[in-house]
């Protein structure tokens, strides 16, 4: 399915958005209806269906576009249909503003992932952390955790999944217009970007970008790429992730039950500027949206403490919670700015704070586990990488299949504060 | 009888939902009258800050609006508390500076839209009292929504607001006899004054309160914010 872009997929979007608030079973009334004289939805539930729309369709103030207006369905879309065309008539509202970047305008062209060499079962961290044997396996699902070895570090990690992305795309650094890096371990200058710039041999008038937002890091990242090849400052770009937490998360420094989970890790992509002559087939970019969900900012903070040690604040229940309502609300936001039924997916490239989470992040979502790629089971909550990698499992198994058999590929993740963030891939 | 100084009137569609202040054995906390037949008044000739006589009988309302009371025999006026001094009791009354404590229980995000809920079964009360770092106003289509920072630093999106004064205030601003632009003229004033005024009154506090179940959810609502707005600020903007 094409994302929305004609006047079918915003009456689509609206009549959607109208059943999920009033219920699958409401009948739907007329359209040129009251909705809250009518009695479909009350005032709070007119409100809500409007937030629904406005999250869907990244019209960011559609409630302005209604007033003085009868609430109906008619009136809806057609502010909806006005703001995003933006039409005259849609006044001071959302318009140009609201359009989203050219579809596509940016490809990956190659991928690639590198994990920490040492592969620890979970039972030994358990032990290392003090805790009883098999805590992480039984409360986490964690069987196996991707630890560094001596001589890896962010560096080496990202150098080697970026060198293998050029190397799959038969790219030299030296056409690298930009490297963006992103890690919510590396916390020393030069940069991570900057050093991998030097690592990769990339030219001297490469830029070198570190972008933040923790677990967020690689969705924000692949947004700025974007928008650099779409407004055509860059054609080719390196988007890299690495995170080493085993020397930051260390026993006596934090707790098990918060630095038992995490993995090392990284993952590099090769973007380019879409244009027609392709060697082979490819998956683009679609829309990107963002935000923070700040009521559930107490449920992790991380900082340095006086003592050297981290002072990590973790309330793993809240936590857990706040993830799954927000990755599954971005994931129905997706589907819903998309067009694309999360049936049809070749898989989504989510966050994995650990196993168990995905399962039910699942099984809320109402997939199959075999669309998440093992990622968190196999190598621990690689942090920014965990994204990175899943996308890079997933571009992987895509490549054995002939490409008219592409499914499209949703990637959302969240970061502390709660940052959230989330996107679409489709077969260019 | 029963002294009850009234503290929030809020607006739910037709009618108006009352709460008091009651001191009992030294502890001052909610109730809410409610008649015999139901939950709100259509006519409740009152303001906040009166002190009304009452008759009060337990009610066993559903959970969470454990301070339901049934009034018998009206109310008589026995005297009226300016606005500082209703504020001072509200800080003694149920208080809470975090999410969690809010309602005792967890509050959940709305998955499809905005706002915030909680299971009717959890919440040990309907109606608690905060201070705020920070509060932005919004019209979403005419309906007035709120976004505060509580002093945890937690922040609570898209909440609806039902104070009656503020949704009275809100109405006379956008009255056609206002003249043109006036929900842009609305707009500035909340993105501005509103701010101001609000923010750096030393009397400056809310009252959230929880909707009654509706289809199994029970809904934030900004049910109270001090200062109330005053007829002169409309001449602003």
């Amino acid at each position: 399915m094409a994302p929305i872009t004609d006047e079918n997929g915003w009456l689509r979007l609206v009549l959607e958005c109208f059943r999920r608030e009033a219920g699958s079973e409401a009948p739907l009334p007329d359209s040129s209806l009251d909705l809250i004289e009518t009695g479909a939805l009350d005032s709070m539930g007119w409100v809500s269906f409007l937030r629904a729309l406005e999250s869907a369709s990244g019209v960011s103030d559609l409630g302005a576009l209604l007033r003085e207006q009868t609430p109906s369905l008619e009136n809806t879309f057609l502010a909806l249909k006005n703001a995003r065309s933006g039409s005259p008539s849609s006044g001071a509202g959302p318009s140009s503003k609201h359009q989203p970047l050219t579809q596509s305008s940016a490809i990956i062209a190659s991928s690639g992932a590198a994990l920490g060499s040492r592969k620890i079962p979970s039972e030994e961290v358990d032990r290392a952390f003090g805790m009883p044997a098999g805590k992480l396996r039984l409360r986490a699902g964690i069987e196996s955790l991707a630890y560094a070895a001596e001589d890896e570090n962010e560096l080496t990690l990202g150098a080697r999944a970026a060198q293998r992305a050029l190397r799959a795309a038969a790219c030299g650094p030296q056409e690298l217009d930009w490297i963006i890096a992103t890690t919510e371990t590396h916390r020393s200058y030069p940069s991570l970007a900057a050093q991998l710039h030097s690592q990769l041999l990339a030219r001297e008038t490469c830029g070198a970008l570190d972008v933040g937002g923790a677990c967020l890091g690689f969705v924000n990242a692949l947004a700025v790429a974007q928008g650099l090849i779409a407004s055509g400052h860059a054609r080719t770009i390196a988007i890299i992730t690495s995170d080493v937490h085993s020397r930051t998360f260390k026993p006596g420094r934090v707790a098990g039950e918060f630095g038992g989970l995490f993995g090392d890790g990284a993952s590099a992509f090769l973007l380019r500027a879409k244009n027609g002559t392709r060697p082979r087939p490819a998956y683009g970019l679609g829309e990107f949206f963002f935000g923070c969900a700040g009521q559930y900012a107490g449920a992790i903070r991380v900082a340095d403490a006086p003592n050297g040690n981290i002072d990590a604040h973790f309330d793993g229940e809240a936590l857990s919670r706040a993830a799954i309502t927000r990755l599954e609300k971005v994931v129905g936001d997706i589907e819903l700015r998309s067009g694309i039924a999360r049936s049809s997916l070749q898989g989504l490239a989510t966050h994995q704070p650990n196993p168990r989470l995905v399962t039910l992040l699942a099984k809320q979502c109402g997939l199959p586990l075999e669309k998440f790629p093992v990622v968190a089971r196999h190598f621990g909550n690689l942090g920014s990488s965990t994204c990175g990698v899943a996308l890079d499992a997933i571009l992987e198994s895509a490549s054995s299949l002939p490409a008219d058999k592409w499914g499209a590929i949703f990637t959302a993740s969240l970061g502390p504060g709660l940052l959230f963030g989330g996107g679409w891939l489709v077969p260019a | 009888m029963t002294r009850l100084l009234i503290t929030e009137i809020t607006r739910m569609g037709p009618a108006f939902c009352v709460i008091g202040l009651q001191r009992e054995s030294g502890r001052i906390r909610s109730v809410r009258p409610v008649t015999s037949t139901a939950n709100s008044w259509l006519h409740f000739p009152y303001r906040r800050g009166d002190v009304l006589r009452c008759d009060l009988s337990p009610f066993s309302g559903a959970k969470p609006h454990i301070e339901d009371r049934v009034t018998a025999h009206g109310f008589q006026k026995e005297l009226a508390v300016p606005e500082p001094g209703v504020v001072a009791f509200l800080r003694r009354a149920e208080i809470a500076g975090s999410l969690a404590d809010l309602f005792g229980c967890a509050i959940h995000e709305n998955r499809n839209g905005g706002g915030l809920h909680a299971k009717p079964l959890e919440p040990v009360r309907s109606i608690c009292g905060t201070e705020t770092k920070n509060l932005r106003f919004e019209l979403c289509a005419n309906e007035p929504r709120a976004t505060l920072v509580l002093s945890s630093g937690e922040v609570l999106r898209d909440l609806p607001v039902v104070d009656r004064d503020w949704r009275g205030f809100i109405d006379a601003a956008l009255a056609e006899a206002r003249g043109a632009n006036r929900v842009h003229r609305l707009e500035r004033f909340l993105n501005s004054q509103f701010h101001d005024k609000v923010l750096s009154c030393p009397h400056h506090f809310l009252r959230l309160g929880l909707t009654r179940p509706y289809h199994d959810l029970c809904w934030l609502m900004l049910d109270t914010l001090f200062p109330l707005p005053k007829q002169e600020w409309l001449e602003e903007f």
